[in-house]
């Protein structure tokens, strides 16, 4: 689901506001965007683009070709976070998404190469635990010259040097690299799970509407080594990832405005992603979802009945103003699951054209004591309430 | 004229000459002179002999190439031009042959103009200019500009303005030698009328034999000399 | 105050006299701002639409002709240099009515953002519809409205004599004023569509770079610089725009010494009305003195009302000014474009810099011309100040004086015209020296030359005739001024005259020797450029072939940017006769050939060689596409066709070293027995449906000098309103004059003098001072002339010019003074003759 707030995210960025980059120059500090709700509406709403194809039904899956792009549809999105610590304890979240966002369908009959047809957006963001430091970039790129694209044979990723690519002889692997002038990653993700799918088969509903829906799986466990680096400082780092994979026409409805999504490594081996949809009238939508998968790698679909979810306290960001809550309870009473949700550090927020909360999460037991990392996502708590974009 | 009072005006070897074309003319050598307060000194003179130099001289308008012109005991002379003009406004006032109304100022504001120069354009100043005019017999032509007034008139108007701001001492430079009999008696009786009773003092230059018979004192300019003429018939 | 109503009556009394005077003022500031305005607009608009293009680059990578590989954008991304956005951009024109030159800049959307901020919001699909649809385009919607055109609506543009089809997708919405004037006439494509419009698949014309300031930058610099293939560079952006400002410097310097020529004018006639104010008022000031009015408060009278004066001037000047600068900044436009580059500009506003210096001017100036005189009338003792014949007696024993005092202004001047280190900026300050100083001198030469006319107009004209030409020595107060004012006035109409006239018989030579062919053909393209897309290959084979052509030549003009900014490069097949026919300044075209046609060397137009100091022998350095190559410089040419100066070579030496097989330009030689008309004709058959412009060689130099007389149709207006200020400045002096001497010239009437002898005296005198200065002017107006050539312009564009002069030219002139100075007289002289004298006699 929080791909699907990038789905807003970059329907958002690349139709509505996308131009607003050529005019603040990336400035990240104006957080304040104008989002058209028509453009959110148009992609990932009712009043699809009749020239994409649309998530009605359950399709079969084939891996690594399903790793790949699937340009027929509107946006898709490789997301890739993880929980790292160096071997003295020094911990470290990341970040590194890539989201595809299709202009037209089909291939570009262009005689300049430049002619795309699809368009990418990245997201970098790497949180020093201990640094107290969130660091987080954005680019765009136009699917063109080789400057960004996705393949799947072997599956690849990329937006100029940011990139997630599977190594040939090492199907099993992912390699991610990406780097800025302070920061940067070069990671090795070993996938511990086969794809889990999310929803019916696969098919992810975000609402009543039929085709409005996405193509959901995740691999929520892969065993990660390598470096990370902040300024010139290299630290050798091992953790766990966790990778999620969606692509859609159109999700979600007029009224739902904003989700809060969890992607959670319990130290008992069990994973769980739960996502759940807010509507503008404040109230919880029965299309809120999730998955849990047991140490043994079966899988178990979550409805809204099972979970308990309570925000506690909040925390207002001083870039955008946006009030976020602060940490949650969440509770499965029937798997005998009782978490505290506890972000590493308070501000994960990424101000970039779409702002909203991502960061990696402590999991407490009610002793306190550790049960497990993850990632949390919030969004829709900026801005000023537009539907959609929240 | 009583002698032992100190000079109001005194010219201590003064000598003037200027340049014409290539020529060199001298107006004076070596001239001494003394006007006593409230005395009417009258010069009498061949045209051309000096008279105007002199009276220019007494009111700081010319400077001496030699020798002291002091007015109330100070060397106007060493004084800087400034200083001079300062000391003009506020003691000295004119009488010229040619009126010499300022032509762009009613004759209301050519009387108004030595006040406000001395600093005494206040009630009582306008008030004085008032009574003067009326007292020259124009108190309805206070609005008029000069040029439609007649000689007579304007040389009027410029006897008020001499004295509006009652200067100690009034230089008056053939007030007469444009108007017919007539009129110059009515100018010599308003001199003798507003100017005695203030106790001013008087330097003035005339051809008229008439005119001399009000003064305390004459004396003839000739060839660059002084000399006194008769004692004086005045009152 | 009482003193203060005094003056202002006086004003008020004379007010033909004051409405004069305020013109004068009026119309030199006017003048000095509407030329500023001109050149600010112009300057403006340039620098903003350079802005807006360029963005936020610190750095911008440029190659040769053929422009960047699109590779060399992604290899510097994908190391890591990712504040950067390529572009690529050409004027085009648009196909149908209003036609009109829009630059086309093609981008990348999603690389923009560091680099340049064309709009602020964007409804939904816009975005998506630029990028994904061919032929999609932006324009600000007052362009928009200008062409007709609404969104969704295609419309046809050409392009190297292409047509292209596009289609209008939205609107720009720039995010402040300064970006909305840069857009103006930028139609922003995507960069997709920009290389298919252009048929420039593969290539950029730069990639804009923002690198950080200090050691950051020059290590990402230095790293930058690793990447760059031979052929490309990377040049500093504000480098750039500075050569693009240094261009049309020396054009907008001459356009403003020009204007100021008007302001000394206006300040002489401003000098002349207050000196005249003083003096008529000497009686009036002896009077205020003798009744005890200080110098200080005189003079600051006198000065009082020149401020007054000044001030009504002045705001008169700059409305006045703010409507001339309309017209003026159509023709500075024309001209810039003409020149050096496609320049839009829509609106003139009053820029405050503009104000504050026309303020300074027509104040300041006239408080400086009021000066003299309020110090005169202060100065002399207040006896003397009721004599007028003291004053004329002082003006004549100033005259030596002055004279002396010019001879040596104009020494110094001279002098200063030597130092060729002053430039520009140092002959103008000569020249101006010179003026000054020789006006100096009018009022002696005034003097001399009326007693040397006084017998002849005595024999002429009698008795009246020896009274006029006395009445000009003996109120020379007056005259002097009147006579300095119109010489230096008319000198500056001689001067300029001669320096356009022996300017356009130097191209017009030119063109001969530079111009042999008998037809020329290039691609029809609606803009100015110099520079042009290229013919077809096929065509060029074609048209080669024509039948009734005995020969022809191959061209290609082309800019090659440099670390100093772009030089234009002209390569040209040709057989030796046509290289030996052409003029040359330096150098051996026979020995030249040689080296020249093996490509060891080129041959630089005399501007080139002025401004990079150079000269046979010597050796240049030029960005080739195979990295820097050095070349001999075999010869110095004679070339008027760009004041940035331009390298030719040989084709085959522009083919080996920048790999561009393209042509732009032929030319072609009629065989023997076929006129230029046939075969202009039949090259016309062989072009078929090819979109090209063929011309002869004789309607071709018809068109290059219209662009000349254009190009200083300028000028000829700024001569024209300097004259009419010295006009109106004659014209007050001389009635001022004239009235003044109402009351002798009544006495004359008294004694007998008809309304005809009268008028005849006035007209006389007049008449003298208008033939005298204009026969003063004419040594004047030669040296200006003299030093606009050799000096300004020399040091201006590094054009060598002929000196021609048009006695026609100088006849007129004369001729010009006279009558201005006649009519000057006809009023006051109608006026003295028909009044009654005694009304004059009563008058004072």
């Amino acid at each position: 689901m929080r791909r699907r707030s990038l789905g807003i995210g970059i329907a958002v960025v690349v139709l509505g506001a996308g131009l607003l980059l050529i005019r603040q120059g990336g400035d990240r500090k104006s957080g304040h965007v104008e989002r058209p709700a028509g453009a959110v509406t148009g992609v990932l709403g009712g009043a699809a683009d009749p020239r994409f194809t649309r998530a009605y039904v359950p399709r079969p899956f084939t891996f690594p070709r399903d790793h790949g792009p699937h340009p027929d549809f509107r946006t898709e999105w490789w997301y890739f976070t993880g929980n790292l610590a160096t071997a003295e304890g020094r911990k470290f979240g990341y970040q590194l998404t890539f989201f595809r966002l299709a202009l037209a369908p089909g291939a570009p009959n262009r005689r300049s190469r430049w002619g795309a047809n699809q368009v990418y957006m990245a997201h970098f963001a790497l949180t020093d635990v201990a640094g107290k430091r969130f660091r987080f970039e954005e680019r765009f790129s136009r699917a063109a010259l080789g400057l960004a694209g996705a393949e799947s044979s072997p599956v690849r990723v990329w937006l100029e040097d940011w990139t997630a690519r599977q190594i040939p002889e090492r199907p099993e692997r992912f390699r991610l690299a990406a780097s800025e002038a302070d920061y940067g990653i070069d990671l090795d993700l070993a996938r511990l799970t086969r794809e889990v799918l999310n929803g019916e088969r696969g098919l992810s509903r975000k609402g009543p509407t039929s085709g409005n829906a996405s193509y959901y799986y995740s691999l929520p466990r892969l065993a990660t080594t390598g470096t990370v680096r902040i300024g010139a400082a290299r630290f050798t780092v091992a953790g766990s990832s966790w990778l999620d994979r969606e692509w859609s026409t159109s999700a979600l409805e007029p009224d739902q405005v904003g989700w809060d999504w969890f992607a959670l490594q319990l130290d008992d081996g069990r994973e769980l992603m739960w996502y759940r949809l807010r509507r503008r009238d404040g109230s919880i939508d029965p299309f809120s979802s999730g998955t849990l998968v047991e140490a043994d790698g079966r899988c178990r679909q979550l409805t809204p009945a099972q979970v308990v979810l309570v925000p506690e306290g909040s925390w207002t960001s001083p870039k955008t103003g946006a009030r976020y809550p602060a940490r949650w309870r969440l509770q499965l009473p029937a798997q005998r699951i009782d978490l505290a949700v506890v972000p590493r550090i308070a501000d994960q927020e990424l101000t970039g054209n779409f702002p909203y909360w991502e960061g990696a999460v402590a999991l407490l037991g009610r002793d306190g004591a550790p049960k497990g990392v993850g990632y949390l996502e919030m969004t829709g708590y900026a801005g000023a309430g537009t539907a959609g974009g929240k | 004229m009583t002698g032992s009072e100190a000079p109001l005006v005194e010219l201590t070897g003064v000598a003037k000459s200027y340049r014409e074309g290539d020529r060199e003319r001298v107006v004076f050598r070596d001239a001494r002179l003394a006007v006593a307060p409230g005395e009417w000194l009258f010069l009498v003179g061949r045209s051309g002999s000096g008279k105007s130099t002199l009276l220019n001289l007494v009111g700081g308008l010319d400077l001496p190439d030699a020798g002291t012109v002091a007015v109330q005991g100070m060397p106007i002379n060493r004084l800087s031009e400034r200083e001079r003009t300062l000391f003009r406004r506020r003691h000295v006032g004119f009488v010229f042959q040619l009126y010499n109304l300022i032509p762009t100022l009613t004759v209301g504001e050519n009387l108004l103009l030595p006040l406000e120069l001395s600093g005494q354009l206040d009630q009582q100043g306008r008030e004085r200019a008032r009574y003067l005019l009326e007292e020259v017999g124009l108190s309805d032509r206070f609005s008029s500009y000069p040029d439609r007034l007649s000689g007579g008139e304007q040389q009027r108007v410029a006897v008020a303005r001499a004295l509006v701001h009652r200067p100690e001492l009034l230089l008056a430079d053939e007030p007469t030698g444009n108007l017919d009999a007539e009129t110059s008696r009515q100018v010599l009786d308003l001199f003798e009328r507003l100017i005695r009773p203030s106790g001013a003092t008087m330097i003035l230059v005339t051809h008229s034999m008439e005119t001399v018979r009000l003064a305390d004192r004459v004396v003839t300019v000739r060839e660059g000399r002084l000399t006194e003429m008769t004692a004086g018939v005045g009152p | 105050m009482i003193l203060w109503r005094a003056a202002a009556r006086h004003l008020l009394r004379h007010p033909w006299q004051t409405v004069l005077a305020v013109l004068g003022v009026a119309l030199g500031v006017a003048v000095v701002t509407a030329v500023d305005l001109a050149n600010e607009t112009a300057r403006r608009a340039f620098t903003s639409a350079a802005q807006a293009v360029a963005g936020k680059a610190t750095h911008q990578v440029v190659a040769g002709p053929a422009g960047i590989p699109e590779e060399l954008y992604r290899s510097l991304r994908l190391s890591g240099i990712r504040e950067c956005a390529p572009m690529l951009t050409a004027p085009v024109q648009t196909a149908a009515p209003p036609y009109r030159t829009l630059q086309l800049v093609g981008i990348d959307p999603f690389a923009e953002a560091p680099v340049r901020s064309y709009t602020g919001h964007f409804s939904g699909p816009l975005l998506e519809t630029l990028v994904a649809q061919q032929g999609s385009c932006l324009l600000l919607q007052s362009t928009a409205a200008a062409l007709r055109l609404r969104p969704g609506q295609p419309f046809t543009v050409e392009s190297g004599g292409r047509r292209v089809l596009l289609t209008l997708a939205g609107y720009l919405d720039p995010p402040d004023a300064v970006t909305r004037l840069g857009l103006d006439s930028v139609l922003v494509v995507d960069i997709a569509t920009a290389q298919e419009v252009l048929s420039q698949e593969g290539r950029l014309t730069r990639i804009d770079l923002v690198l950080p300031e200090g050691e950051a930058g020059a290590r990402e610099l230095a790293a930058l610089e690793k990447l760059l293939p031979r052929g490309t560079s990377v040049v500093s952006a504000g480098a750039r725009a500075g050569a693009l400002d240094r261009m049309t410097r020396a054009f907008r310097l001459n356009l403003t010494a020009l204007s100021l020529l008007a302001l000394v004018v206006g300040m002489f006639l401003i000098y002349n009305t207050m000196t005249f104010s003083v003096i008529t008022r000497r009686s009036t000031i002896g009077m205020l003195r003798a009744l005890g009015v200080t110098r200080r408060e005189v003079c600051a009278g006198v000065l009082g009302e020149a401020f007054l004066l000044g001030s009504a001037g002045t705001v008169a000047g700059l409305l006045l000014g703010s409507l001339l600068a309309r017209e003026l900044t159509r023709l500075v436009t024309r001209t810039i474009n003409d020149l050096y580059f496609t320049l839009q500009v829509t609106g003139v506003h009053l820029y405050p810099e503009t104000v504050l210096k026309g303020v300074l001017l027509g104040v300041g100036a006239t408080l400086a011309a009021a000066l003299p005189p309020a110090l005169e009338a202060t100065g002399a003792p207040p006896r003397a100040a009721m004599a007028r014949s003291d004053i004329e007696e002082t003006r004549r024993r100033l005259v030596p004086w002055a004279a002396l005092a010019g001879a040596l202004l104009m020494a110094a001047g001279g002098g200063l015209f030597f130092v060729s280190s002053a430039g520009i900026t140092g002959g103008f300050a000569a020249l101006f020296a010179v003026i000054i100083g020789y006006a100096l001198t009018v009022p002696g030469a005034v003097l001399v030359l009326s007693r040397l006319f006084r017998p002849l107009l005595g024999l002429w004209l009698g008795v009246i005739g020896k009274m006029a030409a006395r009445g000009v020595v003996v109120s020379l107060s007056r005259t002097g001024v009147a006579a300095a004012a119109l010489v230096v006035a008319v000198s500056a109409t001689i001067g300029v005259g001669i320096m356009v006239g022996s300017f356009r018989d130097t191209v017009q030579q030119w063109l001969g020797s530079w111009l042999r062919a008998d037809v020329y053909l290039r691609v029809a393209d609606r803009g100015n450029a110099r520079l042009r897309p290229v013919l077809d290959p096929g065509l060029v084979r074609r048209v080669a072939a024509a039948p009734g052509a005995a020969g022809y030549t191959l061209s290609r003009r082309v800019s090659v940017e440099g670390a100093e900014g772009a030089t234009e490069i002209f390569s040209l097949q040709m057989p030796k006769s046509t290289f030996i026919g052409y003029r040359f300044k330096e150098g051996d075209p026979e020995a030249a050939w040689g080296p020249f046609s093996r490509g060891e060397a080129v041959v630089v137009s005399e501007p080139y060689a002025y401004r990079h100091h150079l000269t046979v022998g010597r050796r240049l350095t030029l960005a080739t596409a195979h990295g820097p190559r050095s070349f001999g410089v075999a010869g110095v040419f004679y070339d008027y066709g760009t004041d940035a100066g331009i390298v030719m070579m040989s084709r085959g030496a522009y083919l080996a070293n920048w790999d561009d097989p393209g042509v732009d330009g032929m030319s072609f030689y009629a065989r023997p027995g076929v006129s230029p008309g046939e075969l202009v004709a039949q090259l016309r058959r062989l072009a078929g449906s090819a979109e090209v412009f063929v011309i002869s060689n004789a309607e071709l130099r018809r068109a290059t000098v219209q662009v000349f007389d254009r190009t200083f149709a300028i000028t000829g207006v700024l001569r024209l309103l300097t004259l009419v200020v010295a006009c109106i400045g004659i014209l007050a002096a001389l009635m001022a004059l004239q009235v003044e001497r109402a009351r002798e010239l009544a006495v004359m009437r008294a004694l007998g003098l008809t309304p005809a002898q009268v008028w005849g005296t006035v007209i006389g005198e007049t008449a003298l001072i208008g033939i005298l200065s204009g026969i003063l002017s004419v040594p004047l107006g030669i040296i200006q002339a003299l030093v606009l050539i050799y000096v300004v312009n020399l040091r201006s564009f590094g054009w060598t010019m002929e000196l021609s002069i048009d006695p026609l030219l100088v006849l007129q002139s004369v001729a010009l003074a006279l009558v201005a100075a006649v009519l000057g007289g006809i009023y006051p002289s109608l006026r003295i003759a028909r009044s009654l004298p005694a009304l004059a006699l009563k008058e004072e």
